[in-house]
């Protein structure tokens, strides 16, 4: 079976190398209404709803479909029906780009809503900047996206990606010294939210006195965690501090798990939010004591915050709305209060000029922002705790106490 | 030394699930001179079938296979039968459409059925690690590798022992002569394509009680899969087994030894170099037409 012709083999190997890279680039547009007429007000986003960011994209749709639901019933937007064309760019950076030129020029929408991840929202952005469209994104933390001088930007969450886990590191210095980690590791990402979200705690935890033990960036395709844990066991320090999005998350702890050794503490970005799927994919008892930054809880008393869990429940059947879907909702609770205080979406800078000089209320509390469209506030800090992921910083909006240590019981 | 023979361990059990997977890939180009994209989908609806069968009847995923197998063996038989034969003699460009396109429909079809949601498989032994002296041998791992080298033992026996062995053998080497001594090649080659996802659907249930998956997890799998084909020699299956311990042993050689983040680039920058000096890959052989357009 090795008799196989070489340039006949290369010219099929070639053009399988192009497809698979064309897999993601061919997500194709599935839309759920049309563009505009005069009743109807048409909002447009492009979403990875397949592909590797299908799952946090799914739910960004999601929140969307329940604030276009809430809208609608209260009368809609500047008097008129909102309708969602919502395409799937297949996670893919060049899809997106088609897609929102083609929301844009083709479906001829209205207005524009975000996508999902700061890979995808930064060449997206530079769509809607180069048409004079305002661009609230639901995601999309990296610093990088606000270092390009947009007017149309912003970021509908608390604080950008290098600021998220601040709350957390200031609670870990501010620990009495028999309880505060002397050495920590730092794994993550290549990832322009992951990593920079790593950065910054580590930069506060160095600063402090907590000496850096290991220090790691590896691929988006890795899957093998076994020799990263291998080398943070001999390094054994006191507290992780990882970078992550979902798979990868769960590969480490696992990995960890397996490798018999675990740290005192445990902090983890994005994936201990996925409620639900989280608890399945490490094991309900391996959550207690780790901790992660979040934007959202469905307990915090935030003005419209029981109407969208209600809603969200009734719409999907599901108790808990993912913190996704509650971001997206907030992306375009904050793109609706500009468009009601301007009372036009012809001009969309005044949009963005009104936005830069005024606080929106979310569900994910006051949003508030600087000229780069970065926002200025204070991320959640949230911990597993029998079983229930409680918000544990700042106090203000706590509902549970921190605590120190990271408890694996078995799955 | 202890480091170095946890990490040679730890290569050769990816590798040789790696080895499964690809073997099936291989099987089918080297019969059908098919490059099945959606060779990774399969390896996901594998993954998908065994989270079934271990999630709602409380079995044992990686027994799983007894049952990921015959069904994706049927699903590659119905495939080809319905799908790849009319366009059989169509050039190879066109195969290599079709399967693209059955990937995309075979990830859609896994998210209608499952969610788009990542899925993990946790028997009671997924965080646990048989240890011997320093070493640790996760045991998901040990068990999962075990399995993979079982799976392709017997694929190799049907190859080389069964007369159904003789006839794929027979006719990959020359379809034409193999027709000549009553072999019905279309017959065969609905088997070796059943066979190569049959193998997928076998690496399924393994690869899904050792890293989480969705629907979409496939891009990262056909990648990967189609390196090793390439640097084993594509159509060699003894080709495919030796580049996937190759891939494995870098992979995880690099992780520790230079920087995870080198961890997946350095297996590809293997196979440009392999690729640099032996064009046809460590097994592939060079044909009479392959020296003329050199």
């Amino acid at each position: 079976m090795s008799h196989v012709s070489i340039r006949h083999g290369w010219k099929a190997v070639a053009l399988a190398g192009v497809m698979s890279l064309g897999l993601a680039a061919c997500g194709g547009g599935s839309s759920s209404g049309g563009s505009g007429s005069s009743d109807t007000l048409s909002i447009g986003a492009s979403l990875p709803l397949t592909g590797d960011f299908s799952e946090p994209g799914s739910a960004a749709k999601q929140g969307y479909q329940v604030w276009q639901q809430l809208v609608n019933a209260n009368g809609g937007l500047l008097g008129k029906q909102v309708k969602l064309v919502i395409k799937d760019d297949a996670s893919n950076q060049n899809t997106i780009v088609s897609d929102y030129n083609a929301l844009i020029s083709q479906d001829n929408v209205d207005m524009l809503l975000g996508t999902f991840s700061s890979l995808l929202n930064l060449p997206a952005s530079s769509v809607a900047e180069k048409n004079q469209m305002l661009y609230v994104e639901p995601a999309g933390g990296s610093p990088d996206m606000f270092n390009r001088g947009y007017k149309y930007l912003f970021f509908a969450q608390q604080a950008t990606a290098d600021k998220q886990g601040l709350v957390f590191a200031d609670w870990v210095k501010s620990l009495p010294p028999s309880q505060r980690p002397k050495t920590a590791a730092y794994p993550t990402l290549d990832d322009p939210f992951a990593a920079p979200n790593v950065d910054g705690i580590r930069q506060v935890l160095e600063a402090a006195g907590i000496k850096t033990v290991y220090k790691t960036t590896y691929a988006i395709d890795t899957k093998n965690f076994d020799s990263i844990v291998a080398a943070m066991k001999s390094a054994n320090p006191d507290l992780v501090v990882h970078g992550a999005t979902f798979e990868d998350g769960v590969g480490l702890t696992r990995a960890m798990l397996k490798s018999g050794w675990t740290p005192k503490m445990f902090y983890e970005t994005s994936t201990p939010s996925f409620a639900d799927q989280y608890t399945k994919a490490v094991g309900a008892g391996n959550t207690e004591g780790v901790m992660y930054a979040v934007s959202y809880s469905p307990e915090t008393d935030t003005p419209g915050n029981k109407e969208f869990v209600a809603e969200y429940k009734k719409m999907f059947h599901t108790a808990i709305p993912p913190e996704d879907a509650a971001d997206a909702y907030a992306a375009a609770q904050v793109m609706q209060a500009a468009v009601e205080a301007v009372g036009s979406i012809d001009d969309q800078l005044k949009l963005a000029d009104w936005l830069r000089s005024h606080t929106v209320d979310t569900i994910l509390g006051p949003l508030s922002w600087d000229d780069t469209g970065a926002p200025q506030g204070q991320f959640l800090i949230g911990q597993w705790l029998n079983g229930t992921a409680e918000i544990v910083l700042p106090p203000n909006v706590a509902t549970a106490k921190p605590e120190v240590g990271w408890h694996p019981s078995g799955s | 030394m202890t480091e170095f023979i946890q990490t040679l361990v730890l290569s050769l059990l990816v590798g040789g699930i790696y080895a499964l997977v690809a073997s099936g890939l291989t099987l089918i180009f080297g019969v059908m001179r098919v490059i099945n994209i959606a060779h990774g989908a399969f390896l996901i609806l594998g993954a998908f079938i065994a989270y079934t069968w271990w999630n709602q009847l409380g079995l044992d995923p990686l027994v799983g296979v007894v049952i990921t197998t015959p069904i994706v063996f049927g699903l590659g038989w119905l495939i080809y039968r319905l799908l790849v034969r009319p366009i059989r003699h169509a050039p190879m460009s066109s195969t290599v459409l079709l399967t693209f396109g059955l990937a995309l429909v075979t990830e859609g079809v896994m998210g209608v059925i499952w969610g788009n949601d990542s899925t993990s498989i946790n028997p009671s032994y997924v965080d646990q690690s048989f240890h011997v002296g320093g070493v640790f041998l996760p045991k998901a791992q040990v068990y999962g590798g075990a399995l993979a080298v079982v799976v392709l033992v017997v694929l190799w026996l049907i190859l080389t022992k069964t007369w159904l062995g003789r006839a794929i053998r027979a006719a990959a080497a020359n379809p034409a002569s193999a027709e000549l001594v009553g072999i019905k090649v279309t017959s065969v080659a609905a088997v070796v394509f059943g066979l190569g996802l049959a193998a997928a659907g076998a690496g399924g249930a393994i690869t899904g009680v050792l890293y989480p998956f969705l629907p979409g997890s496939h891009y990262l799998w056909i990648a990967r899969l189609l390196a090793i084909v390439v640097l084993g020699g594509l159509g060699s299956i003894e080709g495919a087994v030796i580049s996937a311990m190759i891939f494995g042993l870098a992979e995880t050689v690099t992780a520790v030894y230079i920087s995870p983040a080198w961890a997946t680039a350095v297996p590809y920058a293997i196979v440009f170099a392999v690729l640099l000096i032996r064009p046809q890959g460590l097994l592939g052989t060079r044909l009479r037409d392959d020296a003329v357009a050199t």
